[in-house]
């Protein structure tokens, strides 16, 4: 399980201590203004990033002190965007970074019905596409081909990843990543941008504003018009649909 | 369609794909490793003093011959291949570093900052009287591209993708730019015997190549090979961005010192000995991409073999176009790849 123990970071851009951990088999939404510090959050999770206090650990060892190499079979990253400098067939993508088999690749592949696109380049793709490819490799870096009962907790950090999908495409992937939470025991902690994703799809939510985590929960007790409307500087209404999942609106 | 009756359709189709599947990565090297072989066999054979085959058996012309061909052909030829490669090789890995098919060590000034350090050498340290000169010579090359892959590395990790490397290439220019003119200025202050010196090396040519200079290219170029093809998984996880790869295992920070290092080690030897002999980094494993596709662990060993290949080539057409004079060979190789350049430039819509 991977930890925060008062884990913060004091150079720009800052966060405040705060203690929490990801639970594997849950989707958490990442949400807050621009600059909040979200980003910074995400690095300090991956161990990009050491924490100026308190620690980020993985089965409690903090993850500096974790071997690259084995760190990496429990927690993977997506990028926001996907910059290539040369164009890579999307298998040989798929297979960078694991020691994955062509059946674990096709696996992959398949998870994220990529098979038609799995000879072409890697620059030809939509933006969709290419976060699909990159979750794939994710997966694959994972091993979650080779996943057990009583194989150790890993974790998946993306960083907003449907900032560059259509809505169909949005939902799509927020359902296949609550799925894979769900089916491989994973702890996937997200950033997002969009607040009815959020609401929707994310079993918890934790709410930054400037560097700060003012609220973490159930997405009903964290995403309060109120809070949102303050914190995001935004004219907002946060009504309630039916099975109570919260909705938030643009003010008339 | 079910899994089983997918699978061997998958595998047609990798085969007939662009990115390698119909050459499998030993074969690609043992063809361009016979390449090599048979270009050196040929390049031996020919010169202002041809040789025929029966002189494999031992039946040299003249003891002459066999003087000149063991004096003057054969460490030239070993070094043609040394300073190919790695040449070639470092363009491939800066190409991978800097995920920029631009990148290469003489459009990014290394090899015009590692000639500078020479000329400051020769000229102002008088470096090339002295009994130890040609190993200064390494040393300021060395130190030379050094200092210029330290300088355009800080400036290219300031920015992202197309802006940095509009940074990069105007680094490049600068320096090149800077490098000409100091050169100049230190020709302008040479003395008559220093100009000599200057000129014989500058012009990027073999042709002063003797056991001596060789021999400090065989012990200096191989251990930088070495230590680029070890990278070759390093810069392959790079392409996924710094923050990416570093979850997938990677330590770029050591990747990048390790890079850097075996490249201005590479770049100032090949300097120091043969001059500068541009776009040989920038065609080959351009060529070789689009060839094999973009993974390092094929795209660095066939690159250093291509290099390689095209130097032997390039410096036996030097030797023999204009037989019984030469032509340097770095005027070869940049009439050659500056028109490549440029087409390059003009058709690039998409990186390639």
């Amino acid at each position: 399980m991977l930890t925060l123990a008062d884990a913060g970071f004091a150079k720009a851009p800052a966060l405040t201590p705060f203690s929490d951990c990801l639970i594997p088999g849950e989707l958490l939404a990442i949400v807050g203004p621009n600059g909040a510090g979200k980003s910074t959050l995400l690095s300090l999770l991956s161990g990009y990033r050491r924490p100026d206090e308190g620690s980020v650990c993985l089965d409690g060892t903090p993850l500096h002190r974790w071997d690259s190499a084995a760190l990496a079979r429990r927690r993977a990253l997506v990028a926001q965007t996907l910059t290539l400098g040369f164009d890579w067939p999307v298998r040989e993508l798929v297979a960078l970074g694991s020691e994955a088999s062509p059946a674990d690749v096709d696996e992959a592949l398949d998870l994220l019905d990529l098979q038609a696109f799995a000879e072409r380049g890697a620059l030809g793709l939509s933006g969709g596409e290419a976060q699909r490819v990159m979750i794939a490799r994710a997966l694959c870096q994972l091993g979650l081909g080779h996943s057990t009962e009583d194989s150790p907790g890993r974790v998946l950090l993306l960083d907003e990843p449907t900032s560059a999908l259509d809505i169909g495409q949005q939902q799509r992937l927020m359902r296949l990543l609550r799925r894979l939470a769900q089916e491989h025991r994973l702890a996937i902690a997200c950033v997002l941008h969009d607040l009815n994703l959020a609401a929707r799809y994310a079993h918890r939510v934790w709410l930054l504003e400037r560097g700060r985590r003012i609220a973490a929960g159930a997405p009903h007790e964290v995403l309060d018009g109120r809070t949102l409307a303050r914190v995001f500087e935004a004219e907002l209404v946060a009504c309630r649909q039916a099975d109570g999942s919260p909705l938030v609106l643009l003010a008339p | 369609m079910s899994r089983a009756a997918a699978l061997p359709q998958r595998r047609i189709a990798a085969a007939s794909g662009r990115h390698g599947g119909v050459f499998p990565p030993a074969r690609v090297l043992l063809i361009l490793s016979l390449a090599v072989l048979g270009a050196l066999l040929v390049a031996a054979m020919s010169g202002s003093a041809g040789l025929s085959p029966r002189v494999l058996l031992g039946e040299w012309p003249t003891p002459l011959a066999w003087k000149v061909w063991w004096q003057l052909r054969l460490p030239r030829l070993l070094l043609a291949a040394l300073v190919g490669a790695m040449l070639a090789g470092s363009g491939a890995a800066m190409q991978g570093l800097f995920r920029n098919p631009l990148a290469d060590p003489t459009l990014l000034g290394l090899a015009s900052g590692a000639g500078l350090a020479v000329a400051l050498w020769i000229v102002l340290l008088d470096g090339a009287a002295g009994s130890y000169g040609l190993y200064g010579q390494f040393l300021a090359g060395f130190l030379g591209a050094l200092g210029v892959c330290v300088l355009v590395f800080a400036l290219g990790q300031r920015q992202q993708g197309q802006e940095a490397l509009f940074t990069l290439l105007l680094a490049g220019l600068a320096i090149n730019t800077l490098a000409g003119a100091m050169g100049g200025v230190m020709a302008f202050i040479a003395s008559d015997e220093q100009l000599r010196q200057l000129s014989l090396w500058g012009m990027g040519s073999l042709s002063h190549a003797l056991w001596s200079a060789t021999l400090g290219a065989l012990i200096g170029i191989p251990p930088a090979l070495w230590w680029l093809l070890r990278c070759a998984r390093g810069l392959d996880l790079l392409q996924l961005g710094e923050l990416t790869a570093h979850a997938a295992g990677l330590d770029a920070p050591r990747l990048k010192r390790r890079v850097v290092l075996a490249t201005a080690l590479g770049v100032g030897l090949c300097v120091a000995l043969a001059g500068i002999i541009g776009f040989l980094g920038l065609l080959v494993p351009h060529c070789l991409r689009l060839w094999l596709g973009p993974g390092h662990r094929l795209l660095l060993p066939a690159s250093m073999l291509g290099g390689a290949l095209l130097l032997i080539v390039a410096d036996t057409l030097a030797r023999t176009l204009a037989s019984p004079a030469e032509i340097p060979v770095g005027l070869l190789t940049s009439l050659l790849g500056g028109p490549y350049f440029l087409w390059l430039l003009l058709k690039r819509r998409v990186p390639c």
